[in-house]
């Protein structure tokens, strides 16, 4: 179980550093988000890199923990985030920036829902995914 | 500065705002079926539920909820049906997961998490609801078939 403040705060840093990666068209930038995302989804919410800065920065600063969630949720959104975030610095770093900016901008929409509604995109569309996959492998 | 991503940032902002609205104001009402098509549809999707082990024959109103292990909302929805239930004993909520009953939710066209089913004790579906639903709404249908009990 985690904060839910946690995510929520990850969201928000996210979702500046795409608004950056999108007004300068660094694919390195996007690359090192990637490489965050994958830390948060492959390894855990506990290593995830937005998460230490909450903890250290801002939990301490905040009343006590009122709400909790199960990580899943959150960990998988990660993953989401992962892959948006490696297509659009492939993209970049590539030569192909449109496909880059695009990527970004996907990722963007997810991050800021998730940080100002607090709504999770990638957990909605996960169903959606399940649903497909075994139809088209028969 | 770049003229393609300063494009895309103002669309996915456009994109943000019309989901945001979307979700405050669409999301999670509850659907009622048709007058003509309730006989219809109504009776084949309750057959598939039943064929899931709901029963809606043993209670006033049954709340089936299709959850996934990634579904936040689904379990603020699980302990919202549950905390109603403490006061109606004639409701009763099932939880499906979606993802071990794939067949079951492509005939339900089950698309997000939560999807809610409301069926009264004739097993007829009385609507569908697919998103984090809204707490007065969803006590008001609770209370319109199965009502808190008056212990006085």
């Amino acid at each position: 179980m985690v904060d839910v403040r946690g995510p929520r705060f990850g969201a928000w840093v996210t979702t500046v550093v795409l608004v950056v990666v999108l007004l300068t068209g660094n694919g390195w930038l996007l690359a090192a988000q990637a490489v965050v995302f994958a830390v948060g989804g492959l390894a855990g919410l506990r290593y995830a890199p937005y998460g230490l800065l909450f903890r250290v920065l801002v939990a301490p600063r905040l009343g006590p923990v009122s709400e909790r969630e199960a990580e899943a949720p959150p960990r998988f959104a990660q993953l989401v985030g992962l892959f948006f975030a490696l297509v659009g610095a492939v993209g970049y770093l590539a030569g192909a920036p449109v496909l880059g900016a695009v990527a970004a901008g996907l990722a963007l929409v997810a991050a800021l829902l998730n940080a100002a509604v607090g709504f999770c995109l990638g957990c909605e569309l996960y169903l959606l995914a399940r649903r497909v996959r075994p139809v088209r492998a028969a | 500065m770049e003229t393609t991503g300063l494009v895309v940032l103002l669309v996915a902002l456009a994109l943000t705002g019309l989901a945001a609205w979307w979700l405050r104001t669409r999301s999670g009402a509850v659907r009622r079926p048709a007058e003509e098509e309730a006989d219809v549809t109504g009776s084949r999707d309750t057959e598939v539920l039943r064929s899931l082990g709901v029963r809606p024959e043993d209670a006033d109103l049954t709340v089936v909820q299709f959850a996934t292990a990634f579904c936040a909302p689904c379990r603020a929805t699980k302990a919202r049906l549950a905390q109603l239930q403490t006061t109606r004993p004639g409701l009763a909520a099932v939880h499906v997961d979606a993802e071990s009953q794939l067949e079951a939710v492509r005939a339900l066209d089950v698309r997000r998490t939560p999807t809610l089913f409301y069926l009264d004790r004739s097993g007829r579906v009385l609507g569908r609801s697919s998103g984090a639903p809204r707490p007065d709404e969803l006590t008001a249908i609770v209370d319109a078939h199965a009502p808190a009990v008056r212990t006085s």
